[in-house]
């Protein structure tokens, strides 16, 4: 017994000091990498505290020596064409891994393929490439629907007509929250979608969808969004004079700091969850980890992140005014990442 | 045909009643009130950046402002960072904003009469200057509105949306230029002939330096009232605001040749174009058969409005 407890002991600390010069070693092998990020959209707040938290994290590699170089490129015009000719440039100035935040998940594949054949790391994340050569770091958005509505559910239980704020017509991401929020309906059919709007992941472009359709409406009872129009919706009952339903939010903080005025005014509860724009900093050490020759899947999936009542008080205070709220992720964060798609 | 039937802004409000009453069917008469009241304020915005994209068009074929997101985004994001949010910087906002609007319609003509450029290439390739520099002044952080400005922005007086006031007095201004003033006759000869209007005297260099300086100005205002409306500048929030502006201008009935201008059809067509949006929403329209669907009535109002006057 107690000679298996210290074999047990010397496998743990065995372990330990391998994990630990395993990880100096990965680090020193990335020493020379240089690695670009490209990027095809920064005209909103998500997006700029995206490129903020990669420029964190890249310049703090840097520093530490862990990487040569990591330089972020964003294109002006949200375009595929542009963002392909973007990776091409890209793949001729010698970098050894490309990062993608993408326009279109297939019209860069050609590029992207281009890439992989010149011998580039490619990892994608949030706007994800298909092409099978590349890394994805996806979100499972389906879930983020799904989960809005079973929340309502237990706030509900008698459910209720509920108003859907969609995202930008014909993305992905949009398809893919709303065939969660579908499913959702299904499962607690006490629900019913009476309406939707297209916000397009913004507050203005959500508070005019709303107000023009809330007339026709009858009592809504909660509001399912995307992230980015939660304000909107409610500045939009707000002016209709109509009651506040439970709006689900996404995580901004002008939303976050409107729902503790709200709690504080009568005790309005709900959920807020989306994407953190730290994502960025996640898919820099995965590639890091690609590039240290670590076995890494093809297909990772981010968790989300949720804020609720209880968290409330503490994400607020983290968020700086105006921003998103935020998680940078470390090299621990991306290992675990990394391991729970092996063993998924 | 009686006169009223010439009128080149009656297609506009025709089809804003049409689909007004559209919408009002679904519910069966419920909600006119509030539905009024939404198409009045977020008419507003609509209606003043049309007001200003009307000069120029005004100026004949080829003028056009594209910089007019671009202009929005940067007057809101310095006006409101200028604020931040503290109580008595009203004016200060404004302020900022107006000069904002003068910067930048300054550097589009400046960029059109010095360098020769076509206006689209020109106020294009300044828009994404203007946006860069609103995403590098604030990085996209959204800052909130002094309290009395939020209020007097989402506020009513006497039912009316505060917006659409400022809105229609903005609007009025231009419409006594045009059909009373000097100018508005010198803009029109402008647009209708720029030579012919040269030899009779007109100073045409100095009409289109006014109409280019007003355009960004109007879109200025536009954009410090809807940040102030909706609560912050988003580095985003003009970009509707790029083809809404000439679509109001088209549907309202001014020429696209230039030489005619229409300040009441601009409203009618800022009420359809929030109404039809709202109309298809709840009909319960898809993303895709509303595109469609907009983009058909849009075609029929203008085919419509101007088959009329070529008749009369």
């Amino acid at each position: 017994m107690t000679q298996n407890n210290k074999l047990f002991s010397a496998a743990v600390i065995g372990a330990i000091s391998l994990t630990l010069s395993g990880m100096t070693q990965a680090q020193e092998a990335t020493a020379d990498k240089r690695v670009a990020l490209s990027n095809n959209y920064a005209g909103n707040s998500w997006r700029q505290v995206m490129l903020q938290s990669f420029e964190e994290t890249a310049e703090q590699a840097t520093n530490d020596g862990v990487i040569d170089a990591a330089d972020a490129y964003t294109t002006s015009e949200n375009q595929a064409t542009e963002q392909a000719a973007q990776i091409q440039n890209l793949i001729l100035q010698g970098y050894d891994a490309i990062i993608i935040d993408a326009a279109s998940p297939t019209a860069l594949n050609g590029a992207v393929q281009e890439a992989c054949d010149a011998g580039v790391t490619v990892v994608s994340f949030d706007g994800i490439v298909t092409a099978p050569c590349a890394w994805r770091i996806a979100v499972d958005f389906e879930a983020m629907g799904h989960q809005q509505v079973d929340y309502l559910a237990s706030r509900l239980p008698d459910g209720g007509n509920l108003l859907e704020i969609r995202g930008l017509a014909g993305t992905s991401v949009d398809e893919q929250i709303h065939a969660g929020i579908q499913r959702g309906v299904e499962t607690h059919d006490a629900f019913r979608i009476s309406g939707s709007v297209h916000g397009d992941w913004a507050q203005e472009v959500a508070q005019k969808g709303v107000a023009g359709l809330l007339p026709s409406l009858p009592e809504i009872a909660g509001v399912v969004t995307q992230g980015g129009d939660g304000y909107g919706t409610a500045q939009a009952f707000d002016a209709a004079g109509r009651d506040m339903p439970i709006i689900v939010l996404g995580n901004r903080q002008d939303e976050l700091q409107w729902w503790q005025e709200q709690h504080a005014k009568d005790g309005y509860e709900t959920l807020s969850m989306s994407i953190a724009p730290g994502v960025a900093s996640l898919a820099f050490w995965v590639t890091q980890q690609i590039l240290a020759g670590e076995e890494v899947p093809k297909d990772l999936t981010v968790p989300f992140l949720k804020v609720t009542q209880d968290t409330l008080e503490s994400v607020l205070e983290e968020t700086p005014r105006g921003s998103v709220a935020n998680t940078v992720y470390t090299l621990d964060d991306a290992q675990s990442v990394i391991a729970s798609a092996d063993n998924g | 045909m009686p006169n009223v039937l010439r009128r080149p802004w009656l297609w506009a409000w025709l089809a804003a009643a049409a689909t007004f009453a559209a919408t009002l069917a679904l519910g069966s008469g419920r909600g006119a009130g509030g539905l009024a009241y939404a198409a009045l304020s977020f008419g507003a915005f609509a209606a003043i950046v049309g007001v200003g994209q009307m000069l120029v068009i005004t100026l004949g074929p080829g003028n056009v402002d594209l910089s007019i997101p671009a202009t929005m985004t940067l007057s809101a994001t310095l006006a409101l960072k200028a604020m931040d949010g503290a109580p008595d910087t009203v004016l200060l906002g404004l302020g900022v904003a107006l000069l904002v609007g003068l910067g930048t319609g300054m550097a589009n003509f400046a960029l059109i009469f010095l360098l020769r450029l076509p206006p689209i290439i020109a106020t294009l390739a300044a828009s994404l200057v203007y946006q860069s520099l609103a995403i590098w002044s604030n990085r996209g952080l959204r800052v909130k509105p002094p309290q009395a400005l939020a209020e007097f922005a989402t506020g009513r007086t006497l039912e009316i949306p505060n917006v659409a006031l400022v809105g229609l007095a903005l609007s009025i201004g231009v419409w006594i230029v045009l059909e009373r003033g000097v100018w508005g006759r010198w803009l029109l000869a402008a647009g209708q002939n720029p030579r012919a209007a040269r030899l009779a005297g007109v100073p045409v260099e100095r009409v289109r330096a006014t109409a280019y300086l007003s355009v960004s100005v109007f879109a200025a205002v536009a954009g410090f009232l809807l940040a102030s409306f909706s609560g912050g500048a988003a580095l985003n929030m003009g970009a509707e605001y790029l083809l809404m502006s000439i679509a109001v201008v088209i549907i309202g009935g001014t020429s696209i040749a230039g030489g005619f201008s229409n300040v009441p059809g601009i409203w009618g067509a800022a009420f359809f174009m929030f109404l039809v949006v709202s109309m298809l929403n709840t009909y319960g329209a898809g993303a895709g058969a509303r595109s469609v669907l907009t983009g058909v009535i849009i075609i029929g109002i203008v085919i419509a409005a101007s088959s009329r006057r070529n008749h009369a």
